[in-house]
């Protein structure tokens, strides 16, 4: 399968030399996570968020950095697997998704794979409600001595849009 | 995202906006001038040439096909109008102002090539061409009338010769001017003649004379038509240039040779490029602005936010240290320094603001247009009267501010200003008057749309409300005067049943309304049946920077704009009373409805058992109180916008960040006031309005 696929969004690119794509690994909730590295400008140590009443469940609120307000978004409840984060704050990834910076609540931060691309399995296999936001998933060796390969979501930043 | 192409291509429809908003200024000019019988300048005929001219240009350089054609077709008839070859009518300028609106048109498309375009554009071609030269009348030649050197009429572009002649017909007297001119700085100088001149003559030609003048300097003889009384100009004149003398009119005999007499072959070259000298001139004028994209600013505005913060910070560590004496003198140079530099800080905030400011002048001339154009489509005599055009407000508000005061205008002359006959009958004068006025008033801004039309009527206004349902009619009686008139801004209702070319296309006066609120401004009116109505619009003058009163409810900050607050009062449960279903206090006497802040926004646990505040706001003619826990105080704040998947969350205007990496939410107090009083329906209602 191609990697410019039937979505025009698709963010993860092609590296012409390595022929692979670097993918940004983080976990929230109970799922891993991939985010194209070329769309994350910026990990941040979470600054104090600022709930926004009567806002969507998934967004947990806004921060502010160097002056800009950014959207601090739930992933998990974004993508409505309901799993409750221990820590909802590790981290905020802040992604650009082509129109404004998002920030993306996460645990923690991985690492970067870089994946060939007979290693990614897009989305039309998934369900519709999650292939609204998700590219596609992606396997990548394990860092668990109990599995051998481990799945990573793969998520369109566009999607990040919202409502 | 900065394709350089984009940037190139944003660079030309600025500069092309500014020609066509130069253009559509000088028509207003030229279309005032024609109204009231006044001589017209012909420098402000070639102002628009030249701003034709220049559009021209550049729409062929980055392929605005259309553009070109338009702005050729029209050079054309401008280059007649120069010429005299055809006059100022009604017909020509409504071919002009048109052109305005071509204009603009296929400037703001994405497909300007496309066949409509194609066939709108060619008949507005042929309707500027179908206008006519004429045949200037033969009444012999003016020129006869003086002593003038065919050597010198010889060398005249036709421009020239057909100033000469016109200003002759006019019965101006020709002059001669001798001025020596330093010849590295010449282009300067005769700039400077020009303006020294523009007042009382009109130059008609200059030419280097072969005497006085060395090797650095030159002689320049200047040929001059003026309508003012010789001893005047003599006095205007006086002291400067080497004097100036009359030309002769030619008696029976013909006179001696004038003294422009030895015209040397650069003469011809000097004198056929009259309109170069002006333009680069204006040029000139230009160069000391720039044009800056607005983004640009916002980011400034965030670096002094920034460092604003980065100053806390150090005044924080400065507080850590106070009371160790091993550091006290550094502690105190700090100190010095620290407030210096948010001295100069606060300079720069300013400065930044001072940037954004632009005159309100731009929206008042886009105003004009409509004006004359709702006149004409009404077939009504309406003078405008226009007063602060150069009161400044942010730039952002400018653009805002566009379209309702479009609405207001617009209403003032379909609705308000009466037809001629009809304003006869009530012994007005016939031509109905709608004044503009802008002024500063504190940190506001205030705009007034006045016109001395038939005003509202105010019963009329309460019937239509209940005959819609929008009021019972009990409520109805009750109403006052004012509270009747303020019924205009109900979204719905329309002072007439028939829907009109010009107002009355569903945008409605709660449009307008809502659309000044969000601005965090207020609007009111005041109307006199028989005598007119005047709309008043108050705006702050900047919408980046507010004064808010900052609240906390539930142990969460937020901000409250300071325009709409009335008052704060202690709030005491005891007091609160329910009717209808809605809680209410009394305050000195009269009924105040409030609203749980805590609860609207579905704070759990907010244990207001004691203390509290009732935050008294007023939006028009309606007050609310906010139930709040705590008052912190007031303070200048910044608001920036919420991002996109905030926009559907109502009830905040925006953020502001309050140091610390603290950000506090802006509270929306016209979407709260709506919410309250007329329900969440009403303000999506408002929302999805165009």
């Amino acid at each position: 399968m191609s990697l410019t696929g039937q979505r025009a969004t698709l963010m993860p690119e092609l590296d012409s030399d390595t022929g692979t794509v670097a993918v940004l690994a983080v976990l929230a909730g109970d799922e891993v996570y991939g985010f194209p590295l070329s769309a994350v400008r910026e990990i941040l140590v979470p600054p104090p968020l600022t709930e926004v009443p009567r806002a969507p469940q998934h967004i947990l609120g806004v921060i502010t950095v160097r002056g800009q307000i950014i959207t601090v978004i739930d992933l998990p409840k974004m993508l409505h697997l309901e799993a409750e984060q221990d820590d909802p704050c590790g981290r905020v990834l802040l992604v650009d998704n082509g129109e404004e910076l998002i920030g993306v609540a996460v645990d923690r931060v991985i690492q970067v794979h870089r994946m060939e691309p007979d290693q990614i399995e897009y989305a039309s296999a998934m369900s519709a409600e999650l292939s609204e936001y998700v590219v596609g998933v992606g396997r990548v060796p394990s860092d668990s001595s109990t599995e051998a390969e481990e799945m990573l979501i793969l998520i369109d930043p566009v999607s990040l849009l919202g409502e | 995202m900065s394709d350089p192409r984009d940037n190139v291509q944003e660079e030309f429809l600025a500069e092309a906006q500014e020609l066509v908003e130069a253009l559509s200024r000088d028509l207003l000019l030229l279309d005032e001038a024609h109204h009231r019988n006044e001589r017209i300048d012909p420098g402000l005929i070639n102002e628009i040439f030249r701003s034709v001219h220049t559009l021209k240009g550049i729409a062929g350089m980055f392929g605005y096909k259309h553009v070109g054609v338009v702005a050729h077709t029209l050079e054309d008839l401008l280059d007649d109008l120069r010429l005299g070859r055809t006059s100022v009518g009604p017909q020509l300028l409504d071919v002009l102002f048109d052109s305005v609106e071509h204009f603009q048109r296929l400037l703001a498309l994405d497909d300007p090539q496309s066949p409509e375009e194609e066939a709108r554009v060619q008949a507005y071609i042929a309707a500027v061409r179908s206008i006519g030269t004429e045949t200037a009348e033969e009444e012999g030649d003016p020129l006869h009338k003086y002593a003038i050197d065919p050597a010198v009429l010889s060398v005249l572009t036709e421009y020239e010769e057909h100033r000469l002649r016109a200003c002759i017909r006019e019965g101006f007297r020709l002059y001669r001017l001798r001025a020596v001119f330093d010849l590295t700085a010449i282009d300067d100088s005769i700039e400077t003649l020009r303006n020294v001149a523009s007042d009382d003559a009109e130059i008609i030609t200059y030419l280097p004379s072969m005497e006085g003048g060395n090797d650095d300097t030159i002689e320049i003889v200047v040929l001059l038509a003026s309508g003012v009384p010789e001893a005047q100009l003599q006095a205007h004149f006086e002291g400067r240039y080497g004097g100036i003398e009359a030309i002769e009119e030619r008696t029976h005999l013909p006179t001696l040779p004038p003294r422009l007499t030895s015209i040397p072959s650069t003469a011809a070259s000097m004198g056929a490029q009259p309109e170069e000298d002006p333009s680069q001139a204006s040029l000139h004028s230009v160069a000391n602005s720039v044009r800056v994209d607005i983004r640009k600013l916002d980011h400034l505005m965030n670096v002094v936010g920034e460092l604003a913060l980065v100053r806390s910070a150090v005044n924080r560590i400065v507080d850590q240290f106070k009371g160790e004496s091993t550091y006290r003198q550094s502690l105190m140079d700090l100190d010095r320094i620290g407030r210096g530099f948010e001295r100069q800080l606060s300079e720069l905030r300013t400065g930044i603001l001072d940037v954004r400011m632009v005159p309100l002048g731009q929206v008042f001339n886009k105003l004009a247009r409509i004006v004359r154009q709702a006149a004409r489509e009404h077939d009504k005599q309406v003078r405008l009267v226009v007063t602060g055009a150069n009161t400044e407000v942010d730039k952002l508000i400018v653009e805002k501010l566009t379209d309702p005061l479009m609405h207001l205008v617009r209403n003032a002359i379909d609705h308000g200003i009466e037809p001629a006959d009809a304003r006869t009958r009530v012994a007005k004068s016939a031509e109905g008057t709608l004044a503009l006025n802008a002024y500063h008033k504190g940190s506001n801004v205030v705009i007034e749309v006045e016109d001395d039309g038939g005003g509202m009527n105010a019963h009329q206004l309460r019937e239509t409300a209940v005959s819609l349902g929008l009021l019972s009619t009990d409520a109805g009686h009750e109403l006052s005067r004012q509270e009747m008139l303020n019924l205009v801004f109900l979204p719905g209702l329309s002072t007439r049943s028939e829907v009109t070319d010009l107002s009355g296309r569903g945008v409605g006066m709660d449009v307008v309304k809502t659309n000044i609120l969000r601005m965090g401004g207020m609007i009111s009116i005041e109307s006199e049946q028989g005598s007119g109505t005047k709309i008043t619009v108050t705006l702050p003058i900047t919408l980046a920077i507010i004064r808010a009163l900052i609240v906390t409810i539930a142990s969460r900050t937020f901000a409250l704009p300071i325009t709409a607050v009335r008052e704060a009062i202690p709030y005491i449960p005891e007091e609160v009373r329910t009717i209808e279903g809605r809680e209410v206090i009394t305050l000195r006497g009269e009924t105040l409805p409030i609203c749980d802040l805590a609860r609207l926004f579905g704070f759990r646990g907010s244990s207001r058992k004691k203390g509290g505040f009732v935050v008294v706001a007023s939006m028009g003619n309606r007050e609310l109180g906010f139930v709040v826990d705590g008052l912190v105080g007031q303070d200048d704040v910044i608001i920036k916008a919420l991002g996109k998947s905030l926009s559907s969350v109502r009830g905040f205007a925006g953020a502001t960040d309050l140091g610390d990496q603290k950000v506090a939410l802006v509270l929306d107090a016209p979407a709260l006031f709506t919410e309250h009083f007329d329900g969440p329906e009403a303000l999506r209602a408002a929302e999805t309005h165009p």
